[in-house]
């Protein structure tokens, strides 16, 4: 008997992501064949050539000329990548089998945080004021000429690593000493051009939202606003606690939308998901970054998508709407649940090796809280931030609003003992 | 018993969450209950079918796991707690809250087929394959003809521990063993200690 038609998704995840379970699991629901693509070899590749492949997503040219090799022989009809690098190599797949996707140029500059600004400042999207510093460069003399409050960051590292405020010269010194060693590290010094230089751009004081968008022959539709109610005015930019709906008024949030389209339009995106981060003050409502990809870590778990009931689409997970997306499939509802949601992203209680974390089953009976997830592995080392950028765990919550959410997720945090040893 | 029974769920989609309970449930092995009529004399197994609203369509009890999946596509929070107490209760009462496996039946010959089957290609394929990395994955039962594997070493808590479920294990068993209807990874994998692929946030 032939076999019903089931489209074939190639889903580019990278082997350190925490997306797998969320994407893999999401395309069986939807019945579609999957291809998982990795930077390294799956032992069961020989096994099963059709549903595991090894691309080079260093090299995005030679990662399409792979997939165009794979697709000869099981043709592939949607492409989804999870994070920043995935979603350049996307692209480039995307172009080379015709695929709906973003053009090279735009998922790159998405990437680059310095190629961003310049296409945003030159299209006339609000962006802080920025110049491009080598790490080569002489930090005494780059501090005199700088401006006060400024924001130092690497070029492409995610989760706002290596990202550090300077209010005078010792403390920019001091930042860019710290960043220059992150990116002198073995695994990234080596990874090009962007990884000796750093970014300087203004401080720009504000309530900070996250935008969760899927983008539709260059239009955006927002699928979730989340306040971050804690203020992320450094010196690090560790996140914590996301929440949706937004609370600021709906003026805000119409700009920080328009600002969000703005961004996409100037960088060229036209397919797919993007997350984008944006500052709200009296001036305006300003780009800090954006990116060609979903929300990261388990994140996405805040979001569900479709009310009530058991018709298509109720409950529907960010990432089964993104792999519709993709596939050209119908999407029953982009329509966040009417119910307010959160994340925590637990922060790293300091420096040392992980033994142990207490209170779990405290922090999981705080009313409105769904779930709290331990995704540190005990033995494993917690970095603190600007060096670090793995959160031990995460924290969920619903309720009726997004303040008993918010409280919730404090309430669930502070229940949470992190037990420590010093590193050898 | 000890006074607190200490209970943490791990949804892995909205369909199916792991409850990993800090005291053994059923200790003879692994079962697996497909309808409220298989549940029946499992006190644990019944009381979770019962949950109103849930539609609970299967409960795999093993160890200090427990495994259930429903077709309500709400999330996890009601049901996950009105399991957590389902769970408590059936501890509390001191007696089994899960029946032992029945004796071999016509289903459970099939099944031991199966499973000697399934076993063969573990050794020989599956496990030499996973070993590469540093895994092991234990073939813990076949029951209508659902496999249940625990994975250990370099699998357990590894960022790709389902690419290798299902694109992996799961693959070959519809190659190799076709009456095989499901597999059902029952890992605790927040207690993995070396993941062979650790995940960050990105």
């Amino acid at each position: 008997m032939l076999r019903p038609y089931s489209p074939r998704l190639l889903l580019l995840l990278p082997t350190v992501t925490y997306r797998t379970v969320a994407f893999v699991e999401a395309a069986r629901r939807l019945g579609v064949d999957v291809t998982v693509a990795s930077e390294r070899p799956s032992t069961f590749e020989r096994a099963n050539p059709t549903g595991l492949v090894t691309l080079d997503f260093a090299d995005p040219a030679h990662a399409a000329v792979q997939a165009r090799t794979f697709a000869y022989a099981h043709p592939v009809h949607g492409i989804v990548a999870v994070d920043d690098d995935t979603a350049v190599v996307a692209a480039a797949i995307a172009q080379e089998l015709g695929l709906r996707g973003n053009p090279i140029a735009a998922a790159a500059a998405a990437r680059d945080k310095h190629q961003q600004r310049q296409l945003l400042a030159a299209a006339g999207v609000a962006v802080p004021r920025f110049e491009l510093r080598t790490i080569a460069a002489d930090p005494e003399r780059l501090a005199h000429g700088a401006s006060y409050p400024c924001v130092l960051k690497p070029l492409r590292l995610s989760a706002s690593r290596g990202v550090v405020r300077a209010d005078d010269p010792p403390g920019f010194v001091a930042a860019f000493r710290r960043i220059k060693a992150i990116l002198e590290q073995p695994d990234l010094a080596e990874c090009g051009d962007w990884a000796g230089h750093v970014l300087v751009e203004e401080f720009v004081p504000g309530r900070e939202v996250a935008v969760e968008g899927l983008v539709t022959q260059g239009s955006l539709r927002v699928l979730a606003m989340f306040d971050k109610p804690d203020p992320l005015d450094g010196p690090f930019f560790e996140e914590t606690i996301y929440v949706t709906p937004s609370r600021l008024t709906r003026t805000a949030q119409e700009d920080i939308a328009a600002c969000a389209q703005a961004a996409v339009r100037a960088l060229g995106l036209r397919e797919g998901p993007i997350h984008a981060e944006i500052r709200h003050n009296d001036r305006a409502a300003w780009l800090i970054e954006l990116a060609a990809r979903p929300i990261g870590g388990r994140c996405s778990g805040a979001l569900r998508f479709g009310n009530g009931g058991s018709g298509l689409g109720a409950g529907m997970s960010l990432e089964e709407l993104i792999i519709r997306h993709a596939l050209g499939m119908e999407l029953p509802t982009v329509e966040r649940e009417h119910q307010a949601s959160g994340v925590m992203m637990i922060p790293v209680p300091g420096a040392g090796v992980l033994r142990e974390v207490r209170g779990v089953d405290a922090a999981q009976a705080v009313p409105l809280v769904e779930e709290v997830v331990i995704t540190m592995h005990h033995g494993q080392m917690l970095v603190p931030w600007p060096e670090g950028s793995r959160y031990p765990g995460f924290i969920f919550a619903r309720g009726d609003t997004s303040e008993a959410v918010e409280a919730a997720l404090r309430a669930a945090h502070a229940r949470l003992e992190f037990l420590t040893e010093p590193a050898d | 018993m000890s006074a607190e029974v200490r209970i943490t769920a791990e949804p892995i989609d909205n369909g199916r969450c792991k409850f990993l309970v800090s005291e053994p449930v059923h200790a003879g092995g692994v079962r697996r209950f497909a309808s409220p009529d298989e549940a029946r004399g499992s006190p644990l197994a019944e009381a979770i079918f019962a949950i109103p609203g849930a539609d609970v369509s299967e409960v795999i009890v093993s160890g200090n796991l427990v495994t259930v999946v429903k077709r309500n596509p709400a999330p996890w929070p009601a049901v996950g707690k009105a399991v957590g107490q389902a769970i408590r209760v059936a501890l509390a009462a001191g007696l089994p809250a899960v029946a032992s496996k029945p004796a071999a039946a016509g289903s459970a010959t099939a099944d031991d087929v199966l499973y000697e089957r399934v076993a063969d290609l573990f050794e020989s394929q599956v496990n030499p394959m996973v070993a590469r990395h540093g895994g092991r994955v234990e073939l813990i039962d076949v029951q209508d003809a659902v496999v249940m594997v625990r994975m250990a070493g370099g699998c357990q808590g590894c960022g790709m521990a389902d690419v290798t479920l299902r694109q992996g294990i799961e693959a070959m068993l519809q190659q190799h063993v076709p009456e095989v209807k499901g597999i059902v990874d029952i890992t605790d994998h927040t207690a993995g200690s070396n993941p062979y692929f650790a995940a960050a946030k990105k």
